[in-house]
């Protein structure tokens, strides 16, 4: 099953965040919970979380790109 | 915060039991015998003499504060006079242990501490080092008058009679003084001998003493810095702070290895058992023995000790001690000097609060009497030698204020002819010069997030097609203050900067972030939440000869930093004549959302106190190049910045932010739209209030209003605002600051003032109302809009439009002010 990674509202006004840098490269396996990409507001530095275990399957937005609220970042594929 | 150091539960949650380093209480017990091998004779006589010069030199001014002469020598002295007559194997045995490049910090009892140092220095330094010191000063004029007036060549007398007339000019406010007459009594210093800035607040030289302890660590000049102060100063906070701040643990753990170690700064009370008209022990404080505080700092108890004061042995013996500890790293150290306070507080002091019996008791252990005694018993010293050091050091005194009272080889400052020769001395408006290329050690800004986002984004703010870029796709406030701070960081190796949340937080408000990956600890740190020891630090740093910019998170804290800024930062250019240089940068963000304790725009405060420079930018453009100004200049600034504002991104500058590091004059204000009928001058993010307005203004009641921002209260260049009124003939004047006594009144009444005859109507005030912010859900009632601006141009400025108050503020000023409100 694919599981989006999207990229959460992270505050009321924050519109778009920048993908500072993926943890995983794509074909790599991740755990439920295990951060793998820090995202960047205006004013912090986060890093989120896989929403479930399995193989990071594709990388949507590539590092440096701004991705807005909702948008899907990468797809998690489950076994 | 870092990541690596880990809160374990399972330490944290375990029981134990602390244990707390035995503190020593007068364990001096050094034969006479062994201290003639570790000093020789002519050193211990020599603490006998200087501990009679300190008495002699208070004895004097007691005098003329008594009876207006001393040895048939008739002067008015008006200033103060604390004196220090009982304490005097303190000050000097301090000293004894102290070597030339060591810098104390005074305490404002501190004539006694400054002349141990001067002579210790002078014994301590080589003839040629003496003579160019002395050549040095003034150019040389007060070395004539020494000369002149001793007749005599001998190196370490002139040297002497140098540093004593020096003291004294200053303490009678004399051009020829040490600090040029700027200083006086309390706050007299002389750095080539190492006595650094005393201070007339109570503790105020703990926080800077301890900044220019670690300007001393990273700038490796060597030597420990020493604050002193008395019992009573165990009682101010910034004390407590400065003790704390130099024994962070990051300092022996975190740091740099080559700048690794508590900072080497000895806090030495000078404990004389009374603060002010309070008795620490039994009164006003809890600790019995002052040195106990230091097991409150940190696990060596700060290698607290009480010392006898009395006994100028015991201090010198316990300041080496400490010292060496210092030099290793692992300071700080704390002493509790002992030393009785013989005469009062200050000579208005009635010693109403302590008995007669009490001050005979301590006359029995007279410091003066005690060592030469001691050093009779061991036949170092004789009644005649005793006699002669006697009449030498009278005599010396004696010469030195017959001088010091002389028009001719210690004038007065002379106002008259130049009544605003105090004025030109609060600045220096000088700057230093970047060199081209990067300097220092730090890691390649390129390799961070931050700068790859930066270089991508869009200058302007406006997109192609008319519209707004998102904070995200253009340069933003927060942006731009980053590049400056980059640019200096990576070209200026003397700067350093901290604040509560600077290096993994990235500032509270993301202005640092990404810096934490590029600068080393010990360029960039988190301090703790000491908003007095952040300033006092950081002036005590730039005193050392580095440069600092620090950030209080909200102007609302700086009430917890109040005398560090008014007092230290504010006046040490010119009460020290211009001698000392303090390029200190002070970042705070003006709040929202949060309330009364959280929203204040408090910049006319800072403007109102004379020497600060205050910076308050509204752009993108503005904020770049201003704090480049503040961080190049030598002049310590106040740099708020508003915290809505930290995504604005560039509207007003042709061409967005540039690239390229510049600079923005601090002082010019800028026209940020023209105008004929109308000029509204804002300060801070009333500019974006004002830009709404004006597009109403225009569109709906055909007024073309001119806005100008104001981007710096101090110093404040009309000619601007000036040439815009003569053409508009109106002005408005918008800020968020409450309007009482605020900046805003400051400009409004100079402008009434200069240029009434171009004014139509009387200059009109819209700031916020004298009540506190309300949280977020009512700040729009609360904060000047634009609806409010348009109000006033159209029924007061220009009635003729007939309009009425739509805003809020159609109230009764006359009737608020009169319920003070």
């Amino acid at each position: 099953m694919d599981v989006p990674i999207v990229m959460p509202q992270l505050g009321v006004d924050i519109e778009e965040a920048q993908i500072d840098e993926w943890l995983k490269a794509e074909g790599d396996a991740v755990e439920e919970g295990e951060q793998v990409v820090i995202v960047t507001t205006p004013k912090v530095t986060l890093e989120l979380e896989a929403p479930a275990s399995g193989v990071l399957k594709s990388i949507a937005i590539p590092a440096d790109e701004i991705a807005k609220v909702g948008t899907t970042l990468g797809i998690i594929e489950t076994e | 915060m870092p990541k690596e150091l880990f809160v374990d539960p399972q330490v944290m949650r375990k029981a134990d039991r602390l244990r707390v380093p035995e503190i020593p209480v007068h364990a001096y017990a050094t034969p006479l015998a062994e201290e003639r091998q570790r000093y020789g004779d002519k050193t211990l006589i020599r603490v006998l003499r200087d501990m009679m010069m300190v008495r002699e030199f208070e004895t004097m001014l007691a005098s003329f504060k008594a009876q207006g002469a001393y040895a048939g020598i008739e002067f008015v002295y008006k200033g103060p006079a604390h004196l220090s007559i009982g304490q005097e194997g303190a000050a000097v045995g301090s000293a004894l242990a102290l070597k030339p490049d060591d810098h104390i910090f005074g305490s404002h009892r501190s004539h006694g501490e400054f002349i141990a140092k001067g002579l210790s220095a002078i014994a301590g330094l080589e003839p040629a080092a003496l003579a160019a010191i002395m050549e040095g000063h003034q150019g040389g004029a007060m070395l004539r008058s020494v000369e002149k007036i001793l007749g005599g060549d001998n190196e370490t007398e002139v040297a002497e009679t140098f540093l004593l007339l020096g003291l004294l000019a200053e303490i009678f406010m004399r051009a020829s003084g040490f600090n040029g007459g700027m200083g006086g009594s309390m706050h007299a210093f002389f750095l080539p001998f190492g006595a650094y800035p005393n201070n007339a607040i109570v503790g105020g030289s703990a926080g800077i003493a301890t900044g220019a302890a670690m300007r001393k660590r990273l700038g490796g000049d060597g030597g420990i810095t020493v604050a002193y102060s008395g019992d009573g100063s165990t009682g101010c906070g910034p004390v407590w702070e400065a003790m704390n701040f130099s024994s962070m643990a990051q300092l022996k753990g975190l740091w740099p290895e080559e700048h690794r170690g508590g900072l080497p700064v000895l806090f030495c009370f000078n404990n004389n058992f009374y603060a002010m008209g309070g008795q620490t022990i039994g009164e006003t404080a809890g600790w019995d023995r002052l040195s106990r505080i230091g097991a409150g700092i940190n696990p060596d108890a700060m290698h607290a000790e009480t010392v006898d004061g009395t006994n100028p042995l015991a201090v010198a013996d316990a300041v080496a001690r400490k010292r060496a500890l210092l030099v290793e790293g692992a300071g700080p150290a704390l002493l509790d000097v002992e030393c009785y306070r013989a005469t009062g507080h200050s000579t208005s002091d009635a010693n109403a609060y302590r008995s007669r019996d009490e001050i005979k008791a301590w006359t029995a252990h007279d410091p003066i009497a005690l060592y030469a005694a001691s050093l009779k018993e061991a036949g170092i010293l004789d009644d005649t030698v005793e006699a002669a050091l006697a009449e030498g050091v009278a005599a010396r005194v004696r010469m030195v204020t017959a001088a010091a009272v002389d028009p001719a080889i210690a004038a007065p400052v002379d106002i008259r002819a130049n009544p605003t020769l105090i004025g030109e001395l609060m600045f220096s408006n000088t700057a230093i010069a970047l060199p081209p290329e990067p300097v220092g050690t730090f890691n390649d800004p390129a390799s961070t997030s931050r700068v790859r986002q930066l270089a991508k984004k869009a200058r302007h703010g406006i997109d192609e097609n008319g519209g707004l870029h998102s904070p995200m796709r253009a340069v933003t406030i927060r942006d731009a203050l980053f590049e400056t701070l980059l640019h200096h960081f990576t070209h200026d190796e003397s700067l350093i900067g901290y604040g509560e949340e600077c290096r993994e937080w990235g500032g509270a408000f993301g202005v640092y972030r990404g810096l934490s990956d590029i600068l080393p600890y010990d360029r960039l740190f988190n301090a703790p939440i000491s908003e007095a020891a952040i300033v006092a630090t950081a002036i005590g740093y730039a005193m050392e000869g580095g440069r600092a910019v620090v950030e209080l998170m909200y102007t609302d804290f700086i009430g917890r930093a109040g005398d560090e800024i008014f007092n230290q930062m504010a006046k040490w250019q010119s009460m020290s004549a211009g001698m000392l240089k303090l390029p200190v940068v002070l970042r705070c963000s003006i709040g929202s959302k949060y309330g009364a304790q959280h929203s204040q725009d408090w910049s006319g405060l800072v403007a109102h106190i004379p020497g600060l420079k205050v910076v308050y930018p509204s752009t993108p453009y503005d904020a770049k190049g201003l704090l480049a100004s503040a961080l190049a200049g030598n002049d310590p600034v106040i740099f708020f910045e508003s915290q809505r504002l930290y995504d604005a991104t560039e509207m007003f500058h042709e061409g967005g932010v540039p690239e390229d590091y510049y600079q923005v004059p601090i002082g010019v204000p800028d026209v940020k739209r023209e105008g004929t009928d109308v000029t509204i001058l804002t300060l801070g993010p009333s500019l974006y209030a004002a830009v709404g307005a004006a597009e109403t203004l225009a569109a709906e009641h055909g007024v073309s209003a001119e806005i100008i921002d104001a981007r710096s209260l101090v110093p404040f260049d009309y000619e601007t605002v000036l040439k815009s009124v003569r053409k508009t003939g109106r002005i408005l004047l918008v800020s968020e600051a409450s309007e009482r006594g605020s900046f805003l009144m400051t400009l409004a009444a100079d402008i009434g003032r200069y240029a009434h005859g171009d004014l139509t109507a009387p200059p009109q005030v819209l700031g916020s109302p004298n009540w506190i912010v309300p949280g977020a859900e009512m700040e729009s009632t609360y904060f000047p809009q634009a609806q409010d601006i348009i109000d006033i141009v159209c029924c007061e400025l220009i009635p003729e439009k007939n309009t009425d108050y739509r805003g809020l503020r159609g109230w009764d000023g006359l009737d608020l002010s009169r319920r003070g409100i």
